[in-house]
């Protein structure tokens, strides 16, 4: 492959495919639920309920995660986070998928890689709210497989019976996007050879009152991409994807990804976009495709007044005329540490379904991208889709997928 | 499969650099002064200040590690291993949501994310590339480095690896009982030329407990005080201390076996 402008030289790997997927969010417990409310424009927001939380505002929760209960050896990661995780695992035959994987590999030849931002920080909430009067937490908080961001990957590679490589990547909302470029590298450096990837974010008052601080949480349902949005809903979602080199069938080929850094501040986006366009930029070289093969962009698209302005301007410079493209968050709200997956899972639908969903609330676009972002819903058969994903820190990931 | 180590660095209590480190292999005392900020230059005074502490502590022994690769900190690619993160932000955090969530601080609230120390090395260092933040939780030195390996692997460029976690203060002791803070960081790059040292990697499954030869007591405490200082094992053998071989233990996934390539 050619030396780019940049100097970076990206490797070209073998051919990794996704075998299975599944994702539980605000707008649907499961895939069955997901396709048609992204066909009927049915958002999953609902204003906050979220229990000792007074915020104004609008979130994705996500129903009956706390009926569940994780039992025997698994009793040791309960949490809201992992509760979420569980909920997901049981849908789409997501189960049945991994123990089909694992006829297939030896468990300790299946790497374990899940993104998360919160994970079962909101449990370490409650603990602190009642902590003894020595100032230590009673003896039911002390839960050491918890109080980690770890539980994430911990939990998923214990639920599943997978004793490969475990990884849980914590940068931010970019946590469950990156899942699947370290996955790649597992497989193709002799780790591994397959992986379960994937996010769990839950809602907490971590996030909720400190994007309220940030003054990003908008008091009414996001308007992604539209010119009067006013700022982000949080939301919570788990989804899972297996990765795989010959998997029976395919779902979508992962044929690209770019890993950047902005360099520039923990909480802003680089004012022109540089990290971002470079994210872009080294996905597609890695994919060894023009821009003009992307067929679909799933974008960040937060609804805040400056990602969405920065985002629009990173698509202007690096595709002379952007591909449909949209933001899925008013379905969702942002899920932070697994917006990647959750992203990744619909473009993933917009690849099998040709169906490219709108830009739910999107009334009036933001006229720069007025061209290109999908204020409705468009049948249309693609062959290869782009997720972006960006978070503090600077950090960017965006992935390719391609048709099987 | 094997790497060059291309560079190292420490950073911990009586241990501000890899020179202290020598002095103490060699038989010298083990000091409990704390690194001051002074081995860091990657940051401005002001952002020394504001930033939180475990990023004073990955990033002094991330530049040393650079500086002795004869790398400018830009150029690699970075991965950043912490089981806990930056236990005073979340003590902060959940001390704050509990009495008065209205008054958050903005600022800790953005400096409380796993990828703080990350984020704030690619400002510092100017770094655009991959600088990516996880956890593995008391086997983050084993997860670290299975995923730097597998970076240059792939890449075929230098990556610099960061270890580090830092003490509990207060309830958060009960899960994180460590007493000191401990960082490292290595300069790995791809095994050819004669530069650094080359170690083999390999991966052992089913291994409950570390097994590597024994360290100078002061040492040996320390990487049983603090998981992130179970780097000090490598260290010990990447400064001829010993010859290995290292076996360092995975609650979950596969152990790492590390040795010296002759």
């Amino acid at each position: 492959m050619a030396r780019t402008a940049a100097g970076y030289t990206p490797n070209r790997m073998n051919d990794l495919h996704i075998a299975a997927m599944t994702l539980t969010c605000a707008a649907g417990t499961g895939l069955d639920a997901v396709r048609p409310a992204l066909l009927k424009g049915r958002s999953g927001l609902r204003a906050n309920d979220y229990p000792n939380c007074s915020l104004e505002t609008w979130i994705g929760r996500v129903d009956g995660v706390e009926d569940v209960t994780l039992e025997g050896d698994l009793a040791r990661f309960q949490c809201r986070n992992n509760q979420l995780a569980t909920l997901a695992l049981d849908q789409d035959g997501f189960r049945e998928s991994a123990a089909a994987l694992l006829e297939r590999h030896r468990p300790e030849r299946i790497a374990c890689v899940i993104g998360t931002s919160t994970a079962g920080i909101s449990s370490t909430e409650v603990a602190y709210r009642n902590l003894d009067d020595a100032g230590h937490f009673r003896p039911e908080h002390v839960m050491p497989w918890v109080h980690t961001p770890h539980t994430s990957a911990a939990f998923v590679a214990a639920a599943l019976g997978l004793n490969g490589p475990v990884q849980t990547v914590s940068t931010a909302c970019s946590s469950s996007a990156k899942v699947f470029a370290t996955a790649a590298r597992l497989i193709e450096s002799g780790w591994a050879d397959a992986a379960v990837v994937g996010g769990v974010d839950s809602l907490c008052l971590s996030v909720l009152y400190g994007f309220h601080s940030l003054e990003l949480v908008s008091p009414e349902p996001c308007r992604p991409f539209d010119r009067d949005r006013n700022g982000l809903n949080l939301g919570e979602a788990a989804g899972f994807a297996i990765v795989e080199r010959d998997p029976g069938e395919s779902l979508g080929r992962l044929l690209g990804w770019g890993e950047t850094s902005d360099a520039h501040h923990m909480a802003s986006p680089h004012p022109e976009g540089a990290g971002a366009i470079a994210a872009i930029r080294r996905s597609l070289e890695r994919a060894g495709l023009a821009p003009e093969a992307v067929g679909y962009v799933n974008c960040h698209g937060t609804a805040t007044p400056m990602n969405d302005r920065i985002e629009t301007m990173a698509l202007r410079t690096v595709f002379d005329t952007p591909p449909p493209a949209s933001s899925t968050k008013a379905w969702t709200g942002h899920t932070l540490g697994a917006a990647g997956i959750t992203e990744t899972v619909f473009s993933l639908l917009a690849l099998n379904d040709g169906y490219l969903p709108a830009s739910l609330n999107c009334n009036e676009p933001e006229p720069e991208a007025a061209d290109f972002i999908l204020r409705e819903g468009r049948q249309e058969k693609v062959e290869a889709v782009m997720s972006n994903s960006f978070g503090f820190g600077g950090s960017n990931c965006t992935l390719i997928m391609g048709a099987a | 499969m094997n790497v060059h180590i291309l560079g190292c660095g420490v950073s911990a209590p009586g241990l501000p650099d890899i020179e202290a480190l020598s002095q103490v292999l060699a038989g010298g005392e083990l000091g409990e002064d704390k690194p001051g900020s002074g081995n860091i230059s990657l940051l401005s005074p002001r952002e020394r200040r504001r930033c939180p502490e475990t990023v004073r502590l990955s990033m002094a022994a991330a530049e040393q590690a650079c500086q002795t690769a004869g790398l400018d900190p830009s150029e690699p690619d970075a991965v950043f291993a912490s089981g806990m993160g930056d236990l005073a932000i979340s003590d902060y955090m959940c001390r704050t949501l509990a009495e008065t969530p209205d008054l958050l601080s903005p600022m800790r609230f953005h400096n409380s994310v796993h990828n703080a120390a990350a984020g704030y090395w690619s400002i510092g260092a100017g770094g655009r590339g991959d600088v990516t933040a996880l956890s593995g939780a008391t086997d983050s030195l084993v997860t670290g480095l299975m995923e730097a390996a597998s970076h240059i692997l792939t890449d075929h460029r230098p990556v610099l690896l960061v270890v580090y976690d830092s003490a509990a203060d207060g309830p958060m002791r009960a899960v994180w009982p460590a007493n000191h803070p401990f960082a490292s960081a290595f300069v790995m790059g791809v095994a050819e030329g004669n530069q650094g040292s080359a170690i083999k990697l390999g991966p052992e499954p089913a291994r409950v407990d570390d097994d590597c030869p024994s360290l100078p007591a002061g040492l040996a405490e320390r990487a049983a005080d603090n998981p992130a200082a179970r780097a000090l094992h490598l260290l010990a053998l990447l400064q001829g201390y010993h010859r290995g071989p290292v076996h360092l233990a995975a609650r979950q996934g596969p152990g790492l076996r590390i040795e010296p390539v002759t």
